[in-house]
């Protein structure tokens, strides 16, 4: 008898495509664009490895939640426990909408919304699985000559006719529309000339950050693994090992929302609501003792009052002035060295060069 | 399966450093000194090899052609540490196997901050807009329909060597200076497509903006664009490759490899800098005492030795030893290359080879006997304006250990007896 909860098997069947044969209508290759999608937390195919999620080798007749080395969240594991086993059905309900089937699941992805991509997605994964039965041998046929002519023929421009033609020296180009800039132009200076109305508090913030970032960058912005660790680290720009964080080291907050607005959740840009990015702006505020008070509210009004405690410490490009410039200006040539030179450092101490398989360096590329 | 094709498939460093398993020189080499009867003459010349017999591959085995399978080692190696994740990493030009001034379009380093975008250059857009008097639209066809310019460039990586700041890490050049290449580019200047657009008088920034998942944005100040940036769709005479940016990307002559922003699709003009998170997170360098420099653009003074080095050891023994390496300057061309064979008690003027171009990688040699002792080789460039290539040594003492950008500094390279290379810093 499956313990599994009835509404997610209704769920399920809901959304049944085509007879249960998503496998066979899906299409591998445009699967494997889909899967895009996923990669910025799963693997899949030789030597794939855990990353943010599990690696998804044989995920057909899996059940939830089971693989020993991956830490999932209670609720997948119970799901697993309760029978759910992933198959086309399954996964086609949970890739739909992951938190209508199960609601506590940490996986930070909204869902995908065209059946089709779920599909070749799907055949994709399947192509990874010895337990999906499938049959995709897709016949082998020449293209009629129609096809490659439509394959090669240059699709014709842009209808610039339909447009305002530009009025420069080269008539080249055409007037951007005002709804074409407002769909791009999402950039936002510190004067704080950009930003979009809205509003969000910290206590709205914290929500979605733990349900849209925290997998990576921690629940309290400290960084998951290598994830970038986005608060702490005040007054550790003179140490040895400096943490850079937007409360240490970053000089303006408009950045925050700028960023995060345009390239996060990582592998989902461009996914969030103006307000929802207020929201989170104000709960990196808070993660880094900059606001106290849940209840804060930032809002496009209060926004540019907001200072951050290392803007003064930035300044102008001054390696000119550094005296080896000068010094070195007539370098020698013989005779530049008293004592013949000893080694005082290797790298092979460290050894964490590729391909050697000792330990790894404290090195950061930026 | 031989030895080579092994030392192919996985080719460790180890492996290199042990038996000089470089690559097909090294193996040809090997079949040499292998030869079981040298009154009976190489085998290489007395046997008829299969290649002098039967016929190979007709045109067309491969309609786009790849290098010789004993070059498969000649690829570009990331270092798998340093990053969370391949989609937002890096991964190094094998510098210390290439050779001449171009880099080839598969073996340039990569740099992504939200993967390779696959842009449908019939579904690409370059929108300029802000302080015009036209906001405008290119299609990728408009573009080309600008005249067009070809320059050979650097691009070099702010964050190249920045790994060595704290001291020697990695043994290769390919990791320690990697992430350079050089190209010649096809494009349109970018001043073309701004007075098609007709800037403003107060219109003194530009930001420009990618495509990609990290919709990647610089500001850049109006005086540079105007000067010499590029607007490119090819390189190396072919249309640029995914991870450089296709189908159109910005070129910024001799300036951090984070301006020349890839898919490029959006150029706004303003009349202040937007301050976004590369360059002030990001490619801001920390100093010292806490202070933080930012908007430093122009890659300075720089060479490097790519061979002998780690990867590349002296596998032939003493006699006539060939140095070869790298001089570039982001502030035009290089004037003088130094080379020491003592770790810097006396230099000897190397000599440059090929075109010397602005802002381009130029190529330098210094042959010499090898008696076959140890070696600390370095390399030291003086460009155009007269900078020179200062001392890592003297590049900590002026920012600190904690700059992670523009490091510059002159690289050691020990060579030992046996010609296996190390990478090293002396007194
Ligand atoms: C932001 C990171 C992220 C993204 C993007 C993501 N996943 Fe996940 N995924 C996870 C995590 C974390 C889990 C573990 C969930 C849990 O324990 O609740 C998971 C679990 C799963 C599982 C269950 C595996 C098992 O062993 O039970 C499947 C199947 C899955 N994901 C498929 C996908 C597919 C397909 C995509 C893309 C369409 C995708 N995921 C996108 C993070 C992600
Ligand atoms: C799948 C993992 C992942 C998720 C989920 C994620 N991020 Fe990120 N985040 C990254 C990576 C990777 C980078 C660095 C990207 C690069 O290389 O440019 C980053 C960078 C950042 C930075 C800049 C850090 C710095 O020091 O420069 C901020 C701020 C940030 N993320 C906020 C968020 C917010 C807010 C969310 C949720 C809405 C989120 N991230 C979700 C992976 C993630």
């Amino acid at each position: 008898m499956l313990k599994f909860p009835k509404s997610v098997l209704l769920a399920t069947a809901a959304i049944a495509f085509s007879g249960g044969s998503v496998l066979a209508s899906g299409d591998i290759d445009a699967g494997e664009k889909v899967f895009k999608k996923c990669m910025a937390c799963h693997m899949v195919g030789d030597g794939a490895k855990h990353r943010v999620g599990p690696e998804l080798n044989d995920v057909f007749g899996r059940v939830a939640g089971s693989l020993d080395d991956f830490k999932y969240s209670p609720a997948m594991k119970e799901a697993g426990a309760g029978g759910l086993v992933w198959g086309a059905d399954t996964l086609a309900t949970y890739l739909h909408k992951p938190k209508d089937m199960i609601p506590k699941t940490k996986m930070a992805f909204a869902g995908l919304k065209k059946e089709a991509d779920i599909e070749n997605v799907l055949a994709y994964l399947a192509s990874f699985s010895a337990g999906a039965d499938m049959d995709t041998a897709e016949p082998e046929s020449t293209p009629t000559a129609e096809e490659t002519a439509e394959q090669t023929a240059p699709t014709p421009a842009l209808q610039n006719a339909d447009y305002e033609p530009s009025t420069g020296p080269m008539g080249l180009g055409r007037v951007a529309l005002p709804e074409e800039i407002a769909a791009w132009d999402i950039d936002i200076r510190p004067d704080g000339m950009g930003l979009p109305a809205g509003k969000g508090t910290v206590a709205e913030g914290e929500v979605v950050f733990t349900e849209r970032c925290a997998t990576c960058h921690g629940d309290f912005g400290e960084g998951r693994d290598r994830w970038p660790v986005l608060a702490g680290g005040q007054d550790t720009l003179t140490d040895e090992r400096p943490e850079k964080t937007i409360g240490s080291y970053w000089p303006y907050l408009s950045t925050v929302y700028d960023y995060v607005r345009r390239a996060m959740p990582f592998g989902d840009a461009r996914s969030l609501t103006n307000d929802e990015v207020y929201a989170i702006t104000a709960y990196l505020l808070y993660l880094n003792d900059i606001v106290t008070d849940e209840a804060f509210e930032l809002n496009s009004e209060n926004f540019t009052d907001i200072h951050l405690p290392n803007e003064e410490n930035f300044i102008a490009d001054d390696r000119q002035e550094e005296p080896h410039w000068k010094a070195d200006a007539d370098p020698c040539m013989t005779d530049c060295k008293a004592e013949p030179a000893k080694i005082t450092m290797r790298a092979r101490v460290l050894d964490v060069t590729p391909d050697s398989d000792e330990g790894e360096g404290g090195g950061q590329v930026d | 399966m031989s030895e080579r094709d092994q030392g192919v498939k996985n080719p460790s460093r180890r492996a290199l450093l042990r038996g000089g398993l470089a690559g097909g020189g090294a193996a040809l080499m090997a079949g040499l000194t292998a030869g079981k009867s040298i009154a009976a003459g190489d085998p290489a010349i007395t046997d008829i090899q299969d290649w002098n017999r039967y016929l190979g591959d007709g045109v067309d085995a491969a309609p786009y052609g790849m290098p010789s399978e004993f070059e498969a080692d000649v690829v570009r190696r990331n270092v798998a540490w340093l990053t969370a994740d391949t989609t937002s990493s890096i991964n190094f030009t094998p510098l210390h196997a290439l050779d001449g001034i171009i880099t080839p379009n598969g073996v340039c380093f990569e740099r992504h901050h939200g993967g390779v975008a696959e842009v449908d250059p019939m579904q690409h857009r370059l929108m300029i807009h802000g302080l015009v008097e036209q906001p405008l639209v290119f299609t990728m066809q408009d573009l080309m329909r600008f005249p067009r310019q070809n320059h050979a460039y650097f691009l070099e990586c702010a964050a190249n060597s920045g790994m060595e700041w704290r001291g020697a890490q990695l043994n290769g050049c390919q990791f320690t200076h990697g992430m350079v290449h050089n190209v010649v580019y096809t494009g349109v200047p970018l001043r073309a497509l701004l007075e098609e657009a007709g800037v403003k008088t107060d219109g003194k920034w530009l930001l420009a903006e990618g495509a990609d998942a990290a919709a990647m944005t610089r500001s850049i100040p109006m005086e540079k664009v105007l000067d010499d940036c590029l607007v490119a769709f090819k390189m190396n005479g072919e249309a640029l490759r995914p991870e450089q940016g296709y189908p159109v990307r910005l070129v910024v002559p001799g300036w951090e490899g984070n301006m020349w922003v890839k898919w490029l699709r959006r150029l706004e003009v303003g009349d202040k800098p937007w301050h976004q998170r590369e360059e002030t997170s990001k490619y801001t360098d920390l100093l010292a005492n806490g202070k933080a420099r930012r908007f430093t653009w122009v890659m300075d003074v720089k060479s490097v030795i790519t061979s002998p080095s780690p990867q590349a050891p002296i596998t032939h023994g003493k006699g006539r030893t060939v140095v070869t390496g790298l001089a570039w300057s982001g502030n035009g061309t290089i004037k003088d290359v130094d080379v020491t064979l003592d770790g810097g008690r006396n230099w000897h003027k190397a000599r440059i080879d090929g075109p010397s171009l602005s802002k381009s990688l130029h190529r330098f040699y210094y042959e010499f006997d090898w008696d076959g002792s140890e070696l600390f080789l370095q390399s030291r460039a003086i460009d155009e304006l007269g900078n020179v290539q200062p001392t890592k040594d003297a590049l900590r003492a002026a920012r600190g250990e904690n700059s992670i950008y523009h490091n510059n500094g002159i690289q050691t390279w020990y060579v030992r007896a046996d010609g296996v290379t190390e990478n090293v810093e002396i007194s």
